[in-house]
């Protein structure tokens, strides 16, 4: 066994060192310089997020790769075991010599991932999705060495949106579905406190697992406070099957929803007739003309407007490691393209889109010696010093094609009524 | 090539850990006929067992105490062994079905309390804040994880070569009295019940070692690490290996762990990227496969159970 | 309160189809079988595709029955996805448990059909994609029952529990008063003895495995229409559906019945006390609590 692992591995070693001698000899697109993906492609909404990644390496390539170099993203299936999500960063890290690895999803992956993988091998980690506070918690007794980013807003600015929207809508009281899960958890918590402060009473607070025979017990103990609205903290599968038997029972229609369920499935398994005064949540893009294009070119690709979990996210993760590539240079190590975050998320650097054009633009501001501020799917983002990122956010609703927004908030004006809450 | 032996140390660090538990596993099914369906409970309880003692305080759940490493390493195998005592207690009498279906359940139980028992557990989020044993001295490159695989396997062998004198002992042979005829061990006086819950609980505490090695390695635990996927790998492992050998047992850990990262590395080495979402499923079909595929046509096991005859007949005790 | 036992009965239906079949399997092969819930996949998507197929082509078959969200489509879909999910039982049977039982002990049955499980549901989740799938789109609302205290109940579950209760009686009529039943019982008891007695033991098992099949079937397509269908109903439901078994008692088939509503009942009611988070706990904590007051289960008999 043993023998033929090995000779497996002497077969990648050698093509590696191949590739690396074809780098140091060739100029521009005639190398190819490997980041690593871990994401969960085996389960039914971390597929997109994949393909939504390698997108987002696609254009890059198309506006000439990173520091003249084609980009090759090596994609591994954390089959959300966080065993296995770990030695697949750990053999990509050592076999395929990466120094940006984007993943995992669940946080409960991305942790050892990053303890054990990241930080030990000095390699940039940035995930798409994973909300848990914990990682703010590492970075502040800093344990990540700064190494770890996150385009998934944290949950807190979620949360409060989320309770804007019941306050603005003059719900009196709410009821709570929350995913049982670290985010849904985190969510539940963050939202009940706002709902208290905004003086919204929360009838009930219902943890929703996975996979259960029937939601009818949950959902019956959230219809018997009677409230005038329900908040969903969930995902598409549990989400359809609870919301329709919230409505089978006789619920509510005045629904507030989650970035989580900006799904096209849930659109249709419940049904848009059922949808009319249901509010989503979720982080924006700035109101720029060319912001629209990250939009444009996914419809281009895939024939569907990016509605899903973390899609929006997944690009954004993507583009920005790239960038901070380019800006870092050659042949950067891990520590100093995580260095380079920064001077791609300034500010007061000159703005650049989401697209191949944004790319070739951003090279040569960066050759200049300048800073950028990358215009994402999600927003201007904008890292603060544990790795969290904060963004402007957009209210949502359901239509025939897909979502159309209600209500445009400025970063300032989620601060502002953040800090209101307090 | 320093990469390819990094990554070989991470590797066999890995099937190590759970070749300890396939071990522990072994003593109860292969050695005694003991189904325990619930495995990721006791490795789980020493993974939160010696985080909880050998981490730092954590504001928002227990533990946190600090403990010295080894210490809490024993703590985690005492907690998965008093939950082996517990459960035993409860569910050893029970007709083997009824143990398979129980101790299935209890995994079930333990996963769904840490997810939600904030207080405890930390929840779904788990638990961190635990140093790995003299990182600050050793940092956490190459060599770090170099002496700690020497010290997982030193593990390893202490465990094979305990269970190998224990089975050889007049007490293995009465496991396998037990296992084979039941009611013959007890006509010649012996306690069947007593000595079950032993091997329960000994297995368990194997399992449990497992747990806090693995926790340790990753320094962080959650509901996740628990899910029932872990009892399926154990148990093909232990099925494909041979259950009653305890070098089976190991080997079956190496083979099945390289099968199931080689796997997902060749498929994403040389299958499309359309097929990547297949690649789960079919994994899990192919372990399936194997597992079935096993009990039809090699029910011992690749390397199966050396019959051991006792020298005297008359055992000591 | 009332809503919640009300609710637990009509999920507990589901369970008791799932439970009685399993329970003849358990009883007559002695052996914990993993797999039993996935033949609730089975069938669920063997209705879906056969569902799709009426309704294509006669569309006349589209319309609902009465109250229910039910097709006259869907109902002839049922009754094929049962002989599908017999036929299915039968040939796991032959390829794999009858091989095994002739070569090891009931113990390595136990972990087949760990294996075989896991097989099913991901060759489902292959075949037929990891998302949601449902019968119909339309929701059909619940209909109120009294204001106050408010009670609801969807006309769906008031059918599936009237069949389920027809069914159950019916086969509990056969196997207690017809010399099938009398046959099954003793090959149940001492298959070698019952052999000798001129029972064909090999058409006994086949009998059996369809029976449970069918049910099983059944039991999926309900549940498929009061949530929905995903590839991995056969792992949520195969903790439930053990503790239906074990509660009745293994060989009851009233035991069963009552099992599952006595399980539908108790995650219902614990959430009157426990935080839904724990739901998941309490098929286990039933289990342990009657196999403590009850070895055998409530109806079950003593058996080595």
């Amino acid at each position: 066994m043993k023998k033929l692992n090995n000779s497996k591995l002497a077969l990648t070693l050698g093509t590696s060192i191949g590739l690396a001698m074809v780098a140091g000899s060739a100029m521009a697109q005639d190398c190819t310089t490997k980041i690593g993906a871990v994401l969960p492609t085996s389960v039914d909404w971390g597929r997109p997020i994949a393909e939504t990644a390698q997108f987002a390496v696609d254009q890059v390539n198309a506006a000439g790769g990173v520091a003249g170099c084609e980009i090759e993203m090596v994609l591994r299936d954390t089959q959300v075991d966080p065993k296995v999500g770990v030695d697949a960063a750990k053999a990509l890290v050592d076999l395929d010599g990466v120094q940006v690895l984007l993943g995992a999803v669940s946080s409960g992956v991305s942790m050892p991932i990053l303890t054990s993988v990241s930080v030990p091998s000095n390699v940039m980690q940035m995930s798409c999705c994973s909300s848990s506070t914990a990682f703010t918690k590492l970075a502040e007794e800093g344990n990540t060495d700064g190494l770890f980013f996150r385009t998934f807003a944290t949950t807190g600015v979620q949360a409060a949106v989320g309770a804007k929207v019941a306050a603005d809508q003059g719900f009196s009281s709410v009821a709570i579905l929350y995913k049982n899960d670290d985010w849904g958890q985190d969510l539940n918590n963050l939202i009940a406190r706002d709902f208290e402060a905004l003086g919204i009473t929360v009838t009930a607070s219902v943890a929703i697992n996975d996979g259960q025979p029937s939601y009818r017990a949950e959902v019956t103990q959230a219809l018997s406070g009677s409230p005038e609205a329900l908040y969903l903290g969930l995902y598409p599968a549990e989400g359809t099957a609870a919301v329709r038997e919230w409505l089978s029972l006789g619920g509510t229609q005045n629904m507030i929803m989650a970035n989580s369920l900006k799904s096209d499935d849930f659109r249709e398994n419940v049904g848009l007739q059922y949808l009319g005064s249901a509010l989503g949540t979720d982080t924006a893009s700035p109101r720029v003309a060319s912001a629209d294009a990250f939009v444009a070119a996914y419809i281009d690709r895939f024939d569907s407007e990016p509605n899903g979990p973390g899609l929006a996210n997944s690009y954004d993760a993507t583009m920005i490691a790239l960038l901070a590539m380019e800006a870092a240079g050659k042949d950067a190590t891990g520590d100093q393209i995580a260095a380079s975050v920064a001077s791609v998320t300034d500010p007061n650097g000159t703005p650049v889109t989401a697209d191949t054009a944004g790319f070739a633009a951003a090279r040569d501001v960066l050759a200049g010696g300048g800073t950028v501020m990358y215009q994402g799917a999600t927003g201007n983002v904008r890292f603060d010093a544990n790795g969290d990122v904060s963004a402007p956010a957009v209210v949502w609703k359901f239509t025939e094609g897909g979502t159309e927004e209600v209500q445009y908030l400025s970063l300032t004006e989620v601060d502002d009524f953040i800090a209101s809450l307090n | 090539m320093i990469g390819l032996i990094s990554y070989l140390v991470f590797f066999t660090t890995v099937a190590s850990i759970l070749a300890i538990a396939v071990l522990g596993l072994n003593l109860q099914w292969g050695n005694t006929g003991l189904f325990n369906g619930g495995v990721v409970a006791f490795f789980g309880a020493g993974a939160y067992g010696t985080l909880l003692l050998g981490g730092t305080p954590q504001p928002d759940h227990m533990g946190g105490f600090g403990l010295i490493y080894p210490l809490a390493l024993l703590g985690g195998m005492v907690a998965a062994g008093l939950l082996a005592w517990i459960v035993g207690v409860l569910t050893l009498r029970m007709r083997h079905d009824y143990l398979a279906i129980s101790t299935f359940g209890v995994a079930v139980a333990f996963e769904n309390l840490m997810r939600n028992a904030e207080w405890l557990s930390g929840g779904a989020k788990g638990i961190r804040g635990f140093e790995r044993p003299l990182r600050a001295a050793l940092g956490d490159g190459f060599l770090y994880n170099l002496l700690f695989l020497l010290f997982v396997l030193l593990l390893l062998f202490a465990t094979y070569r305990f269970l190998e004198l224990l089975v050889g002992s007049p007490f293995g042979r009465l496991l396998r009295a037990i296992r084979e005829d039941e009611t013959a061990a007890r006509s010649l006086g012996k306690s069947p019940d007593r000595i079950r819950l032993i091997a329960f609980i000994t297995g368990s505490v194997i399992m449990g070692l497992a747990g806090g090695l693995y926790g340790t390695f990753y320094a962080f635990v959650s509901p996740q690490d628990v899910l029932p996927t872990l009892t399926f790998q154990i148990w093909a492992m232990l099925i494909v290996g041979g259950a009653g050998n305890n070098r089976g047992a190991i080997m079956g850990a190496f083979l099945i762990w390289a099968a199931w990262t080689a796997s997902g590395w060749g498929l994403s080495r040389f299958a499309p990227v359309e097929m990547q979402i297949f690649a789960g499923s079919i994994q899990y079909v192919l372990i399936g496969l194997v597992i079935v595929g096993m009990l039809l046509w090699r029910p011992q096991g690749l390397f199966p159970e050396r019959l051991v005859v006792s020298q005297s007949g008359h055992a000591k005790n | 309160m009332i809503q919640h036992m009300l609710d637990g009965i009509l999920v507990g239906a589901i369970l008791s189809l799932g439970a009685t079949g399993l329970t003849m399997v358990m009883h007559m092969l002695r052996f914990a079988n993993f797999s039993h819930a996935e033949l609730l996949s089975i069938g669920a998507y063997s209705a879906l595709v056969f569902d799709a197929i009426f309704k294509s082509a006669l569309p006349v078959f589209a319309t609902q029955i009465g109250p229910l969200s039910m097709t006259l489509a869907l109902g002839l879909a049922m009754i094929l996805a049962m002989g599908i999910t017999g036929a299915s039982a039968v040939l796991f049977d032959r390829l794999v448990f009858r091989r095994v039982r002739e070569k090891g002990d009931e113990l390595s049955m136990v972990f087949a059909s760990f294996g075989l499980a896991l097989i099913i549901r991901n060759a489902i989740g292959l075949i037929f994609g990891l998302h949601t799938k449902l019968y119909s789109q339309d929701i059909v609302f619940a209909t109120v029952l009294s204001r106050d205290p408010l009670l609801l109940v969807k006309p769906d579950q008031l059918a599936t529990l009237g069949i389920a209760l027809v069914i159950i009686l019916a086969l509990h009529l056969t196997l207690s008063r017809t010399n099938f039943g009398f046959a099954l019982r003793a090959v149940a008891e001492n298959p070698n003895l019952a052999q000798v007695n001129g029972i064909n033991l090999q058409k006994m098992i086949v009998t059996v495995w369809v029976l449970g099949g069918g049910l099983a079937a059944l039991a999926g397509v309900f549940y498929g229409l009061s949530n929905q269908i995903t590839p991995t109903i056969g792992r949520d439901l195969v903790l439930p559906i053990f503790a239906a078994t074990i509660v009745g008692g293994i060989g009851s088939i009233y035991g069963a019945l009552l099992g599952g509503f006595i399980v539908g009942l108790a995650a219902n009611l614990a959430l009157l006390i426990l935080p839904s988070g724990y739901s998941p706990s309490v098929p286990f904590l039933i289990i342990l609590a009657v196999l403590l007051i009850r070895p055998n289960g409530l109806f079950g008999e003593a058996r080595t």
